[in-house]
């Protein structure tokens, strides 16, 4: 009976210290799709870090990058009747019905580098298409438009996939740039392996026939660095460029011994940062969407980082 | 005082029905309707997928790779839906591949006697590499038929119709498993297979048709998943392993302890779906519902490791 009554009280502070947090304060649901991606950590990280700062109620969830279980966070969250949600990386037609709901709840959506949707206030991203132009265009200006390059793409993101058909229009119009090898990573919770598998092949295959090397985000190029370093290459023996951004590609662009020539960094925080605070105008603060951001998207854009203005970034 | 026995068969019951007595008092919201409904609707994918692992366990063969044929399954109705096939070949094709596939794990563990952990992680392997064949790595979207998404995301009155399907199921499942001769015959198989056959059960016969329930199972699943997020992707049931298997673990812990049962399984499904839907109601941050669902397994198979070390390791 002791026993009993000990669980029973151990139950109720349990209760009572989770409970604690439910205040009457606004209360934001952010929903990251895979929290083992650094881009979608800083996201919702700073979008957490931004809530508190207003004094908000923050909860993040992770959906380990499942569909199903996405789909399952925004039902819960709908559930839960929260203020608001923020969503990085989400899906637009995927998760259509859950928009869906969360409008028919009241519940304003504010998703970043998903797409937009009817359902959802709008989309704060940097327009990938611009990124992936940018980065296609200094790649090749850095092999003097000739010669070979490789290429390490990633389909099933819709963010990658975009920067890697604006390669090929760059290249389309590059004749005397051609793909010597290109490697398109497939798994997405094993992508470390899945990356240095089929990029350590390419680069002992196609030896002495590539001057660049593009990468559809800095999580690649890290690989691909190490490997180039493995194999005995010193910096400016190759041009390694990708996007996204973040200290550990500034470290490498400094850093003597790293092939990682430049990124175009994706602003992130500051997107999460515009998230957050539309939501508090929106949401709190009572303004229209429309005062906010006209269209479906709020563009951030991306700045590109190299050698010459790495030292600004670089913390 | 509780006989041992009781606590034995019923102790995992109680301790579920203290969760949701817990999550009653503490958690806001969790008791009504909408959210009640909410956590059958998305217990049904987990419960349909667990169910089918299950019928494998009770034969005491492992079926490692229904997730990935899961995911395989999706793969081939979503490549039909976006060539826009009529939905009924769709979900026909669907479950043809799931069956198909838990058929070729019974060929290969009863005639080719390769032990089910092994043949059945080839058939994950396989599974995989076929759906990102299939896909190229890029999902199948689409705003497919309304009549086919109704299956996923319909709802008749207020009851998601995916309840119904799932209670179908279920009450097919139990009534196969432990009303009629087939079931019977499953069950001696999985507990002494020498002895089954020495008594003229045809053990083989029992081994393919538990492997097979698992295939359709998972074909299923997938049917039911392609409805609900309008998408189907290569990996898109991988989640599904460690929760598939933790559900059927945490069903063995209970009613006939030790032992594979499909009643168990559902009661293990909804605890695991209970808990991670309750943690969100609580504000619990991602982090927690990882570590609680590690607890819930390390937890059962230690209760449970007998049988699943019988079911590994028959050679």
């Amino acid at each position: 009976m002791n026993r009993f009554k000990t669980l029973m009280g151990a139950a109720a502070v349990l209760g009572a210290a989770l409970i604690s947090g439910q205040a009457a304060a606004f209360d934001l649901g952010i929903v990251a799709f895979q929290m083992s991606a650094e881009t979608h950590a800083r996201c919702s990280n700073t979008a957490e870090a931004r809530a508190k700062e207003f004094g908000w109620d923050t909860q993040v969830l992770n959906s380990n990058g499942s569909l199903q279980t996405h789909a399952e966070q925004i039902e819960n969250l709908i559930q839960k009747k929260v203020d608001g949600m923020v969503l990085c990386m989400s899906k637009p037609v995927q998760f259509d019905a859950q928009f869906q709901d969360a409008k028919d709840a009241g519940i304003p959506v504010i998703t970043i580098s998903s797409g937009s949707s009817p359902h959802t206030l709008f989309d704060v991203q940097p327009n990938e298409f611009v990124v992936g132009a940018e980065a296609a265009v200094y790649l090749l200006g850095t092999i003097d438009f000739e010669g070979g390059i490789l290429a390490q793409r990633f389909e099933s993101n819709a963010g990658a996939r975009i920067r890697g058909i604006m390669l090929d229009v760059v290249l389309a119009e590059n004749p005397t740039v051609t793909v010597v090898g290109s490697h398109s990573m497939a798994r997405t919770k094993s992508w470390q392996d899945d990356v240095r598998n089929g990029m350590s092949a390419l680069i002992l295959q196609k030896a002495g026939q590539y001057k660049g090397i593009w990468a559809s985000f800095d999580g690649q190029a890290f690989i691909i660095d190490d490997l180039l370093i493995e194999s005995g290459m010193k910096k400016g023996d190759v041009s390694l460029v990708s996007i996204d951004g973040g200290q550990e590609v500034f470290r490498r662009i400094k850093s003597p011994d790293s092939m990682m020539t430049a990124t175009v960094a994706v602003p992130l925080e500051d997107m999460a940062t515009a998230a957050v605070d539309s939501m508090k105008a929106i949401a709190v603060d009572g303004k229209k969407k429309e005062e906010m951001v006209a269209g479906p998207y709020l563009f951030k854009p991306a700045i590109l980082v190299d050698a010459n203005n790495v030292d600004q970034y670089l913390n | 005082m509780i006989p041992k026995h009781a606590i034995e068969k019923y102790g995992t019951l109680f301790a579920g029905l203290v969760l949701f007595a817990f999550l009653m008092v503490f958690a806001e919201n969790f008791a009504s309707t909408a959210n009640l409904l909410n956590v059958l609707k998305q217990v049904s994918f987990l419960m349909v997928l667990s169910i089918g692992f299950t019928f494998a366990l009770i034969a005491s063969e492992l079926d490692l790779s229904f997730a990935n044929v899961c995911s395989l399954s999706a793969v081939v109705i979503g490549s039909l839906m976006q060539a826009a096939y009529p939905w009924p070949l769709a979900v026909s094709a669907g479950l043809a591949m799931g069956l198909f596939a838990g058929l070729l794990n019974g060929y290969l563990v009863t005639y080719l006697k390769v032990p089910s952990l092994i043949s059945t992680l080839g058939t994950a392997s396989v599974a995989n590499g076929l759906a990102f064949m299939i896909t190229g790595g890029v999902a199948f979207v689409g705003r497919w038929d309304p009549d086919f998404l109704f299956l996923g995301r319909g709802k008749i009155g207020p009851v998601p119709v995916i309840i119904l399907f799932t209670l179908a199921i279920v009450a097919l499942s139990f009534f196969l498993s432990t009303q009629t001769k087939t079931g019977i015959h499953l069950q001696a198989t999985g507990e002494n297979e020498e002895a089954a056959r020495r008594s003229g059960i045809n053990t083989r016969k029992s081994k393919i048709l538990g492997l097979a329930l698992s295939g359709l199972a998972a074909g299923l699943t997938a049917v039911f998943l392609v409805a609900n997020l309008s998408s189907a992707a290569p990996q898109m049931a991988g989640d599904f392993l460690l929760n598939g298997i933790a559900a059927t673990l945490l069903g063995m812990t209970m009613f006939t302890p030790a032992k594979p049962n499909i009643l168990g399984t559902i009661v293990g499904a909804l605890i695991i779906v209970v808990l991670s839907n309750g943690l969100v109601l609580l504000g619990a941050q991602y982090y927690i519902q990882d570590i609680m669902l590690g607890i819930i397994i390390v937890a059962s198979v230690a209760v449970s490791a007998s049988v699943l070390k019988r079911a590994a390791f028959a050679l």
